[in-house]
């Protein structure tokens, strides 16, 4: 496989970023860590003729618990202590993407903003060829749920739900200025595999913002996949909470790997807050979790077996947060 | 030292680690891809978007025209069809008319680089008319609209039909205190090697050809590169590099290599194929996807009254090993044990998919778990513990098959013992608790296939040649392939053995046509017993030598001397000798270099009915598997904690390197069956990568302990037997034994994946029965 040519830009500040991106638009793709992008444009999926390189822009690889930018390593992540200490959630989702090497590479923004995956999507030029193409790339029907309007790939980074559930903000500069947003709101809710993202024209992340209340919180992040390295997840829970004697003062659930986008369940969890947990209350959630998730067939399970763990890791997780000893 | 106190050999028997080693860990070893040649093309291929079609015109005249590609081809150019059974060739080079399944190949383009050629691929204009598709191997055998091959069987896409029956089975089943019965499906897995195929081809202005390919078997692609492009051998000439791993999938001669040599021969250029990831996928000869029905008679105290076997077997678009892939899924249900009646109905049939072919533990592998976990029920019926209802039947030493198969060696029963007491069986089967098992498979294979593919069974599987010359080394030229199993550190340690030279003396010749004497390749888990009985003869021949010159320079008896290390001595009298280098200098007065030849021809076994010689070997290998599994209920993710592998393979020669095959075996094994998969959509192979075909990862090997239990072999080269395939098959009836003793499942459809763990815990409950069946 060859890749296509195509013109590398190495800028070094946020506003050259920009400006090049202003010029380029909408004929460029940013380059993080290129793990997933390079492999990608491989297979000459939705290839652009240029690429703004992210690696020289120092600005995006400041980090400090609080405020940890784009451009930082999942490897440098992987191996600090604090982050396990204060963000578990984070911690482990941080550990369980792909592989070492990948994670030497890959960066924050990168796996916040991976392409979404699907086994119609991730293919070579010949095999799509020899399908018709697809609706997210080179085609005009979607072979998961076949019609012609709305892709199903699925949202496939670890780092989102995780960060969800811990409160995260996520700081964006665009040609009008800098906005910070809730996490959750970066993303489309109602979109689908291909307008997954509420991000304008040339816009960059530039940083995630974790709020002081997230390092009071207990945390955890559950990954389902067929083997416990290199796999995508076909299903990551994160579930946060604190407890303020018997009684639940937060709680929140994001789940990745199921749908188009990562998703938090405000309605489900919010009613919960004031009471104890117990496993019948547990065991509720869990089920309204599960009910509530659409997997769809285009990963390696089958999308049942995906929506039945969808309420066993919930499960798992709120219990043993819940019984956690030692943390808040 | 005492003689009584020497042990029986210096680097036999030990473990040594592989003379290559050093060059591996470091990043410089040639593969295939690394060599380079003085103006070389790329090139590549146009693979069959469609399932099944018929071309009605390649046009590639757009594509010959463009800048910077110096060949086209297509089908017609050499249309001679070949393959690696000499009775069913039906692969060409480049589709002929007709192509048979998304990724067949139907044109071939030689560019300056790969971009050039990729563009030229697209520039062909193929118009085709398609053709009605064949996924599921049940369908097609009966009569079919467009058979896949015009062979096959009554206009069907039987491939292959094999019925044989001995003793009488009908009789046996009527007599049975008990039966048992598994009907199994197996979906195709494929070898997922490192290295990807590639091949480099040069045609030369004084008429040659030399072609370097990344194959298992340089012998059975000499002669089709010969047939095809109707060159004369001697005029081809053939290098294996270092191969990055084979398992069976570079075993055929393969369309690429043909092609690729077509090219040079067109262009006058070196031309290289190397095959994207995708293009290993489609190319596969993977394991065959299999259904089969297994049906096992017994009497009251459990001996073994007969085995009623059906199994239809899935080929893809060509024949490749087919043929004796279905006699191997019926007749290595044939030992380890002692049977008296025995039938089999095999069906292969065509399908549009990729082909499939040999795998490691070829034709054993599917056989082998429906056998073994039938005995765990039957077992179970009968209340025996499993090992005794094996021990009761153990086939004995120096005994015939009821389809007259030779056994010699067995140490089966050590096997059970060994295997028994390691793991602990007795305080854990059927003890431990919901959620835990352990379980036992076992096995038998082939040591080495007995009749060689390709030419008359006189003439040897196997010629070693070795040259002793002035600078005290000494060169084995072998065309035998080693492609990451060991077989050039045991040709060395078994001349340095028996010269009695030190290690590094001993150089082995990379494998070239034009130097190395032929060995028929590593595929039948053949090399270690045949080239090793070859390499034998061939070094005590030269060691003769040298003890004739030792004899001359001391005046000893030849009789009186025997072979230190790097010394020829007398035996009563060790202090009386010569060295290695003065011996090797008196024998080469008047002669120069020395050299001595030894081959390897196998013994006339086997019956003479249709079929007989499928399965038949000079020995065979057995083996007893315990695993123990830890199962999450709630999720049907399951873990294999630990393997005790009992093994006969005759006595070990490097035990470094069986124990490597044994833990690359369980690998393998657990991969087909804890999530390997080539999962189609109709004709659509829907994982051709290796992030969506799932191999093991490290992470999710169990602890293996290695029970090397094996007597000597008589014939075996120092007593050995094969350990490159039987050491795979008892794993996956191992583990599946050992998930019914854990959850009270049995499972039927592999892979075994967590979701279908779930829901036969599901089916389980919802039947009301009980998790602990004994």
């Amino acid at each position: 496989m060859h890749l296509d040519p195509f013109e590398l830009h190495r800028p070094e500040t946020i506003a050259e970023t920009l400006a090049l991106a202003g010029r380029l638009a909408p004929a460029f793709d940013y380059l993080a860590g290129g793990t997933d992008l390079l492999p990608n444009y491989k297979m000459h999926l939705n290839v652009r003729p240029h690429l703004i390189a992210l690696d020289r822009v120092s600005e995006l690889q400041e980090y400090t618990l609080d405020r940890i930018g784009a451009m930082v390593r999942l490897a440098d992540l992987d191996r600090d202590p604090e982050i396990g200490r204060h963000y578990p959630a984070l911690a482990e989702a941080v550990h369980g993407i792909a592989t070492p090497l990948v994670r030497a590479s890959g960066t924050v923004g990168g796996n916040l903003l991976v392409e979404t995956r699907c086994f119609f999507f991730n293919q070579s030029y010949f095999w799509r060829a020899s399908l018709g193409f697809c609706l997210k790339a080179d085609g005009d029907r979607c072979h998961v749920v076949p019609q012609k309007e709305k892709c199903y790939a699925t949202f496939s980074g670890d780092l989102a739900p995780s960060l969800m559930v811990l409160g995260a903000s996520v700081e964006i500069a665009g040609p009008d200025g800098v906005r910070t947003i809730p996490l959750d709101a970066m993303y489309e809710a109602d979109g689908d595999g291909i307008r997954r993202v509420r991000l304008r024209p040339g816009e960059l992340v530039v940083a995630v913002h974790l709020p002081p209340a997230a390092q009071h919180l207990r945390s955890t992040y559950r990954k389902l996949r067929a083997r416990p390295s290199y796999d995508f997840p076909e299903l990551g829970v994160a579930v946060s909470l604190r407890r303020d004697g018997d009684r639940l003062a937060a709680l929140d659930v994001a789940v990745g790997g199921l749908e188009t986008y990562p998703r938090r369940f405000p309605a489900i969890t919010e009613p919960a807050l004031g009471q104890g947990l117990d496993p019948e209350r547990i065991g509720a959630l869990a089920q309204a979790i599960q009910a509530a998730v659409r997997p769809v067939h285009n990963t390696a399970y089958p999308p049942d077996y995906r929506k039945r763990m969808t309420g066993v890791f919930v499960r798992r997780a709120l219990t043993d947060l819940w019984d956690r000893r030692g943390a808040s | 030292m005492d003689a009584a106190q020497r042990p029986e050999h210096r680097l036999i028997g030990g473990s040594i680690p592989y003379i290559e080693g050093p060059l591996k860990v470091s990043g410089r070893t040639e593969y295939t891809d690394d060599l380079k040649r003085p103006g070389m093309l790329v090139g590549r291929l146009l693979r069959a978007p469609w399932a099944h079609a018929k071309l009605l015109r390649v046009d590639v005249t757009k594509a010959r025209e463009m800048p910077g590609v110096f060949a086209v081809l297509t089908g017609e150019r050499y249309p001679t069809p070949f393959g690696v059974l000499p009775i069913t060739k039906d692969e060409t080079a480049i589709a002929v008319d007709r192509s048979r399944y998304i990724g067949d190949v139907i044109a071939a383009v030689a560019a300056q680089d790969e971009l050039t050629a990729e563009r030229a691929l697209a520039a062909v204009e193929v118009q085709v008319e398609a053709l009605p598709e064949y996924t599921d191997p049940r369908m097609g055998r009966t009569r079919v609209d467009a058979p896949i091959h015009e062979k096959g069987l009554n206009h069907s896409n039987i491939q292959k039909e094999v019925v044989q029956h001995f003793g009488d089975v009908d009789a046996a089943f009527r007599s049975a205190a008990a039966t048992a019965r598994v009907r199994a499906s197996f979906a195709g897995v494929t070898h997922a090697f490192t290295e990807p195929q590639c091949t480099i081809a040069e045609a030369t202005p004084d008429g040659r050809l030399t072609v370097w390919s990344s194959t298992q078997v340089p012998h059975y692609l000499h002669r089709s590169l010969s047939e095809v492009l109707g060159l004369p051998m001697h005029r081809i000439r053939v290098i294996k590099p270092e191969v990055g791993g084979g398992f069976g999938g570079k075993s055929d001669p393969l369309p690429h290599e043909i092609a690729c040599a077509a090219l040079a021969l067109e262009t006058g250029r070196p031309v290289k194929i190397l095959f994207d990831r995708d293009e290993v996928f489609y190319t596969n000869h993977g394991r065959h996807p299999t259904f089969n029905d297994v049906q096992i008679a017994a009497d009251a105290e459990g001996h073994l009254l007969g085995y009623d076997i059906e199994a239809v077997i899935e080929g893809g678009a060509w024949s490749s090993f087919g043929t004796v892939t279905t006699y191997y899924n019926g007749v290595m249900a044939m030992g380890p044990y002692r049977l008296p009646n025995f039938r089999y109905k095999g069906q292969r049939v065509f399908t549009n998919r990729p082909p499939s072919g040999a795998m490691r533990a070829h034709g054993g592998t599917n056989i082998r778990y429906s056998v073994e976990v039938a005995l765990d029920q039957l077992a179970e019926t009968l209340k025996l513990d499993p090992f005794d209802l094996r021990a009761r039947n153990a086939l004995p030493p120096n005994s015939t098959t009821i389809n007259e198969f030779r056994i010699t060696s067995t140490s089966f029963l050590k096997c059970l013992s060994a295997a028994r007491d390691r793991s602990g069986w007795a305080e854990k089967w059927g003890r431990l608790p919901y959620g835990q098992g352990v379980g036992l498979g076992c096995g038998f294979y082939i040591s080495g296939s007995n009749s060689p593919i390709h030419f008359t069974p006189k003439m040897p599987q196997c010629t070693v040649h070795l040259k002793a010359d002035m600078d005290g080394g000494i060169t084995v030229h072998c065309m035998q392939a080693d492609i990451g199993q060991g077989s050039n550190t045991l040709l060395a340690a078994i001349v340095a053995e028996v010269v009695g030279v030190s290690l590094d003396r001993v150089h082995v010749s990379p494998v070239d046509s034009d130097v190395t004497p032929v060995d028929i390749g590593s595929y039948s888990s053949r090399v270690t017993f045949m080239m090793g009985n070859a390499a034998r003869k061939a070094a005590e021949a030269l060691r003769d030598r040298l003890l004739e010159a030792t004899h001359q320079l001391t005046g000893y008896p030849r009789d009186a001397l025997r072979v230190g290390v790097e010394r020829y001595e007398v035996e009563h009298r060790p202090e009386v000798g010569v060295s290695y280098m003065e011996a090797l200098q008196q024998a080469m007065q008047g002669t120069g270099a020395l050299q001595s030849t030894g081959a390897y021809t196998s013994p006339p076994v086997g019956g003479t009915f249709k079929g007989a010689r499928a399965g038949t070997a000079p020995a065979y290998s057995f083996a007893a598997y315990v695993a123990q599994v830890s199962v999450d209920e709630e999720t049907g993710s399951y873990g294999v904690e630990k393997v005790w592998a009992a093994f006969d393979c005759g006595r070990p020669l490097n035990r470094l390197a069986v124990e490597g095959q044994i833990h690359g075996s369980i690998h393998m094994g657990l991969g087909q069956l804890m999530g390997e998969s080539m999962d189609y959509r109709g004709s659509r192979l829907m994982n051709p990568s290796l992030l969506d075909y799932k191999i093991l990862m490290p992470q999710q090997m169990p602890e293996v302990e290695c029970l090397l239990v094996g007597d000597a072999d008589p014939e075996g080269p120092f007593g050995a037997k094969e350990a490159g395939e039987g050491p795979l098959v008892a794993t996956l009836p191992a583990v599946a034994n050992a998930l019914y003793d854990a959850v009270g499942v049995r499972f039927y459809d592999l892979p075994i994946t967590p979701d279908r763990v779930l829901k036969g815990i599901d089916r389980r409950r919802a039947e009301g029965r009980s998790w602990k069946g004994h």
